[in-house]
């Protein structure tokens, strides 16, 4: 096998660096991560900048220190809950419907449906009706739920006026009447006729129905002459609830805190002042004048007989109903929220930062800047290096002054100062940081390859070739170069190392290059973000892919050490 | 050449050095912040005050001029009042210097003190698992990187087991009368603990592994083996004979190291919010607070030089074979 000369003058030292155990492993973990960095986009799982969102059916319980979330039932969103004998029942999206006896465990309900469900009530008889998007409207039948032709309307509140007739409201301002025992509907005449959504619908105690929609409006229906007609609660903002207690308190909630109270029936509504402006989508209230109002991002507000107060929740969940059975409070959701600091799992291998970005893709991603920076700064280190060496340990004399000199005074810049200060004067990017990297850490690589180039410059060969003639270029690029080659190479595995540290350094310290995910970028994230005390998911791995990068370039070096000094050889 | 001229020589590259990093940050500066002052109008300089730093600094005049003013106040010590703190630049700069040093050197002293020896041991057993392990590790710490470690150490050690402070030097508020006053107490080692710890460990890959190869090298050297002939204890052959001979490189090291540790590791001072000269850079340049920045990284650099000199001085001292070049 005849191979080319230069690759046989290869072979040895990759021999030699084969024999060293933690060399191949360096080898083979600096291989792996390249191939990270070059796959990046096919190996994360997730866009590493996209602000995750995730639907589930949340519950939170209201216990001693706060609401605290409860295992979770399923994976959409519930819309609505109802209570009465020891009945509980839950409606969601996606035709999804749960139900539960006493405070047993909560069962799946078999719905025929997968239109997303808005509302349920019960019958004075228990008999359940759900009702929900493109006129879904599912009447229960013993264990069985028997849906009802209807028009396509999108369907968000429903009520029993009696044990045979439930009143519906929808987002085109619909109000349809179904006779349960015939299954005949019958659309109610609104009072406005300009299309405004209605929300939510209940029962007064006189036996009406009062219906809240957007723009504060009100319909009260009455069902001893079948007519609807407009009432003032004195609000104009967008209504998404009505509770109303069989003593006749009664609790309406809207948009930007708005909360509507009525002590009693013949009381007047009153606007009561919210402690937040977040909008809120359900609302409860007792007979002993206590009351409750649920929103987004896991607000809960509770009314203590003066004033609302926030409650502490620990969710960031999107809340859309509450259930209260006796003692148990129940607060339902969630539509999809952004899913802030996960600790990991089976959708988010290494768990999510404070945006709810996935953290493994940005860590995958972070090799990419690692090793461009690590790569390229000291392939300029080495390029600037070993030419001021050679030439300063070649013609010696006044240039080798001027050179060494500047190499003593670069030794008198510390370094990360110095970069801090670069890259501030002139904003940072991607050039700034490798210049920033690459300008003092030559300095070593010069020092070491001069003194190499002093004492291969009295040997023979290059007598001899000076004498044959040879240019002081030939002699010191194409016979003493290749002789410094090994400690080139250690020094480039070295200086690798280094400036990934460098680089890495610089991002957490926010001056990395804007707009790329880096290591230390999202450690610097995960300090400025004041989370990283609790989450731990965050801290870790970029530390250890810097650390193992690094190391596993240390480990190379090792061996390129002993390649480079012969002296090693023998004793290792 | 004598040894008096091989001081003054020395002397004289060091100042020349000083001059050329006084010049290029001059110029860096000039590059980079044209009108210092206009980036602070918003943070409360009035018109007047502004004028009054342009004056001191002599933005108005010709760029030679403003060169060698600020070269006449560099060599004065004059530097100017910081925008933000309000008060002369030279008493905080010298402060934090203060602190950065005892941080540096508590950790360098540390690392070299468990390295020597460790490393002089791993050369005795080596080829074992131990000497392996012993690398791993030396090498895992100087790959690490310290803002990581740092933070690893406080959840651990901090929020984890509440066993050390996790920033500052002092718990607040304290009074002291000047710097010994305030380092010369327990709660000052306690909050040095920890940052202490995390520099030491980087440290502690280097004076271990040269102390361990160089080992190996007097290994093979005629006088190990004449050691070896008299019957002496291989524990008297390792400490009294190998390890004296193989000291050298890692005193080299050692000097260097410390004449790079004015320099200061910014990330720990950050992480560990410890008050050091590299944090105040830092903050200085956020801030754009320019007298301070410029002044701070010049007077890291001038203690940079010096101390580069001092060990040089001394090393030639301590190894006659060092000819003065």
């Amino acid at each position: 096998m005849t191979l080319p000369p230069f690759l046989r003058a290869a072979m040895g030292p990759l021999r030699i660096m084969m024999q060293d155990r933690l060399a191949v492993i360096g080898m083979c973990v600096l291989g792996v991560i390249i191939a990270m960095a070059l796959f990046a986009p096919l190996l994360s799982t997730h866009d590493p900048r996209h602000i995750n969102e995730i639907e589930d059916g949340s519950v939170l319980s209201r216990g001693a220190a706060g609401w605290e979330l409860q295992e979770s039932l399923g994976p959409l969103a519930l819309n609505d809950a109802v209570h009465q004998d020891g009945i509980s029942l839950i409606v969601g999206r996606g035709g999804m419907g749960w139900s539960r006896e006493g405070a047993g465990a909560w069962s799946a309900l078999d719905l025929p449906t997968g239109a997303d469900l808005h509302a349920v009530a019960l019958s004075p008889e228990g008999r359940a009706i759900a009702v929900g998007d493109g006129g879904v409207i599912l009447l229960q039948d013993g264990a069985n739920w028997q849906p009802v032709p209807a028009p396509e309307v999108n369907l968000r509140g429903v009520v029993w006026l009696d044990a045979d007739s439930a009143l519906m409201v929808g987002t085109n301002e619909d109000i349809l009447l179904l006779d349960a025992s015939s299954g005949e509907l019958s659309a109610i005449d609104s009072p406005v006729g300009r299309d405004f959504p209605l929300q939510s619908v209940a029962l007064d105690v006189d036996g009406t129905a009062l219906i809240v929609g957007e723009r504060g409006l009100a319909i009260r229906y009455d069902p001893e002459d079948g007519t609807a007609a407009l009432e003032q609660l004195g609000s104009s903002r967008d209504l998404n609830h009505i509770h109303i207690d069989a003593s006749g308190a009664a609790l309406v909630v809207g948009e930007r805190g708005t909360l509507l109270r009525r002590e009693s029936a013949d009381s007047a509504w009153s606007a009561d002042p919210a402690p937040d402006t977040r909008a809120l989508r359900a609302g409860w209230i007792g007979d002993d004048g206590s009351a409750l109002a649920a929103g987004r991002n896991g607000l809960i507000m509770e009314w203590d007989g003066s004033e609302w107060a926030i409650a502490q929740t620990e969710s960031e969940r999107h809340l859309r109903a509450l259930l209260v059975v006796g003692d148990e409070m129940l607060a339902l959701g969630s539509d999809r929220f952004v899913t802030r600091l996960a600790p990991p799992s089976r959708e988010h291998w290494f768990g999510t930062d404070h945006l709810g970005r996935d953290l493994f893709s940005q860590n995958v991603h972070g090799s990419q800047i690692a090793l461009l920076v690590g790569f390229l700064g000291a392939t300029l280190v080495v390029l600037i290096g070993t030419n001021v060496g050679l030439i300063a340990g070649y013609y010696r004399g006044r240039t080798e002054t001027i050179l060494m000199r500047t190499v003593d005074v670069m030794y008198g810049i510390p370094f990360e100062p110095f970069a801090l200060i670069l890259v501030l004067l002139f904003q940072p990017s991607l050039t700034i940081v490798i210049l920033a990297v690459s300008l003092l850490t030559w300095r070593t690589v010069a020092r070491l390859i001069r003194s190499q180039v002093l004492s291969l410059r009295e040997r023979p060969f290059v007598k001899a070739a000076r004498v044959a003639g040879a240019s002081d270029l030939r002699i010191m690029y194409l016979h003493i170069f290749p002789n410094v080659l090994p400690l080139v190479f250690l020094e480039l595995a070295i200086i690798v190392g280094v400036s990934i540290i460098a680089e890495a350094t610089l991002s957490f310290l926010g001056l990395g290059p804007p707009q790329a995910i880096s290591w230390g970028g999202i450690l610097h994230d995960a300090r400025l973000s004041g989370a990283w005390r609790t989450a731990w998911w965050w801290n870790l791995p970029p530390g250890i892919f810097i650390m193992t990068t690094v190391l596993s370039v240390f480990f190379i070096s090792r061996s390129l050490e002993v390649v480079a000094n012969p002296r090693l050889r023998a004793r290792q | 050449m004598t040894r008096r001229g091989y001081l003054i020589k020395r002397v004289l590259q060091a100042i020349f050095s000083l001059w050329i990093i006084a010049t290029i940050l001059f110029f860096l500066f000039r590059m980079g912040l044209p009108d210092p002052t206009a980036a602070l109008v918003t943070e409360g300089l009035n018109a007047e005050q502004r004028a009054a730093v342009r004056a001191q600094f002599g933005l108005e005049e010709p760029l030679w001029r403003q060169y060698v003013l600020f070269l006449t106040n560099a060599v004065q010590g004059e530097f100017g009042t910081s925008f933000s703190y309000r008060a002369p630049v030279s008493e905080i700069v010298w402060e934090r210097l203060a602190n950065t040093m005892i941080l540096m050197l508590a950790a360098i002293v540390l690392a070299y003190a468990i390295g020597v020896p460790l490393g002089a041991w791993l050369s005795w057993r080596r080829g074992s698992r131990t000497d392996t392990a012993g690398i791993f590790f030396g090498l895992m710490f100087r790959s690490a990187p310290m803002f990581w470690t740092g933070m690893i150490a406080i959840l651990i050690f901090g929020v984890g087991l509440s066993l050390f402070p996790t920033s500052g030097m002092r718990t607040l508020p304290y009074d002291a009368d000047g710097f010994f006053d305030k380092i010369f107490t327990l709660d000052f080692l306690w909050h040095a603990a920890l940052p202490v710890l995390i520099v030491a460990l980087y440290y502690l890959g280097s004076p271990l592994l040269i102390m361990r190869n160089t080992m190996l090298e007097v290994y093979g050297e005629d006088f190990i083996e004449m050691a070896r002939a008299k019957g002496l204890p291989e524990r008297d052959i390792l400490y009294k004979h190998a390890a004296r001979n193989a000291l050298l490189p890692v005193v080299t090291q050692l000097a260097v190291t410390i004449g790079l540790a004015a320099g200061g590791q910014v990330v720990v001072e950050v992480v560990f919010s410890w008050p050091g000269l590299g944090r105040e850079i830092l903050n200085a340049v956020r801030t754009s607070d320019f007298p301070l920045a410029q002044a701070s990284f010049l007077i890291m650099a001038a203690f940079v030089i010096t101390l580069n000199l001092l060990v040089d001085i001394l090393y030639t001292t301590l190894d006659p074979r060092v000819s003065f070049r």
